[in-house]
């Protein structure tokens, strides 16, 4: 989506455990869900 | 009807503010996800920051990973940050950006604003303020900011594609966007999509 608006040089770093030994973890695990760090470029 | 939305936008708004009220009142309460300073170190921010920050800056915190992981600020840059909450990220932010550079942080919770000025004004921050917006309508002018931050919050927007070109709208040519999210690995149920108990759940 982010390429879809237009930006480029787009990133993505390595997952986060976010939600490890938190109440939401069975669901998270569930979804395999994770936090990412996003970096992209509006082209000048 | 939404549009074509998986859900009603002002429907999963209301339910976003009263699950972020509590965040805002009551920072050691019971979620379903980590906040603050543990919740800081879980996603690497930088300790000595982090230390430096009085307790009301990072209490509610509850972002879902690092802006700042993949490249710093620099100084004297101009910030937005969509989705600021109680101003955690504007706050490590200023660090890096300096006295020169300038911080707007948009919420559309109140109670978090006022916290997030709050704690602003403590601090001494002359170049963070806090405005009152939605994601999808930020009361930023166009190519105001060299960088727009955001920390879990566009995952709790219907309208995903509607927020991206907002922030599009905000950067200057050439600024960065520099975003933490979350993502799933595996699929949703179609029926868990439509479900918006499920988005903040």
């Amino acid at each position: 989506m982010m390429e879809e608006t237009g930006f480029v040089d787009v990133e993505i770093g390595p997952a986060y455990d976010t939600f490890g030994q938190a109440r939401g973890e069975d669901k998270a695990r569930r979804f395999d869900v994770y936090g990412y760090s996003f970096l992209a470029r509006k082209p000048s | 009807m939404n549009d074509g939305l998986p859900v009603d936008p002002v429907s999963l708004r209301e339910e976003v503010k009263s699950k972020y009220r509590e965040v805002a009142s009551e920072p050691d309460g019971e979620y379903h996800f980590h906040t603050g300073r543990p919740l800081a170190r879980r996603l690497g921010y930088d300790p000595a920051v982090v230390h430096a920050l009085p307790d009301a800056a990072v209490e509610s915190f509850a972002g879902v990973a690092n802006p700042f992981s993949l490249r710093a600020l620099e100084k004297g840059e101009k910030v937005v940050d969509a989705g600021s909450g109680a101003g955690f990220d504007c706050f490590v932010a200023a660090e890096q950006v300096g006295p020169r550079g300038r911080i707007v942080g948009v919420d559309m919770l109140e109670e978090m604003l006022e916290k997030s000025r709050r704690t602003a004004a403590a601090m001494g921050l002359e170049n963070v303020e806090f405005r009152e917006g939605l994601l999808e309508d930020l009361p930023i002018a166009d190519a105001w900011a060299d960088v727009v931050i955001s920390n879990g919050v566009i995952n709790l927007c219907a309208d995903k594609a509607r927020v991206f070109a907002e922030i599009w709208r905000v950067l200057r040519p050439g600024g960065r966007l520099q975003f933490g999210d979350i993502a799933n690995g595996k699929p949703v149920p179609e029926s868990a999509v439509h479900d918006i108990d499920l988005w903040t759940a």
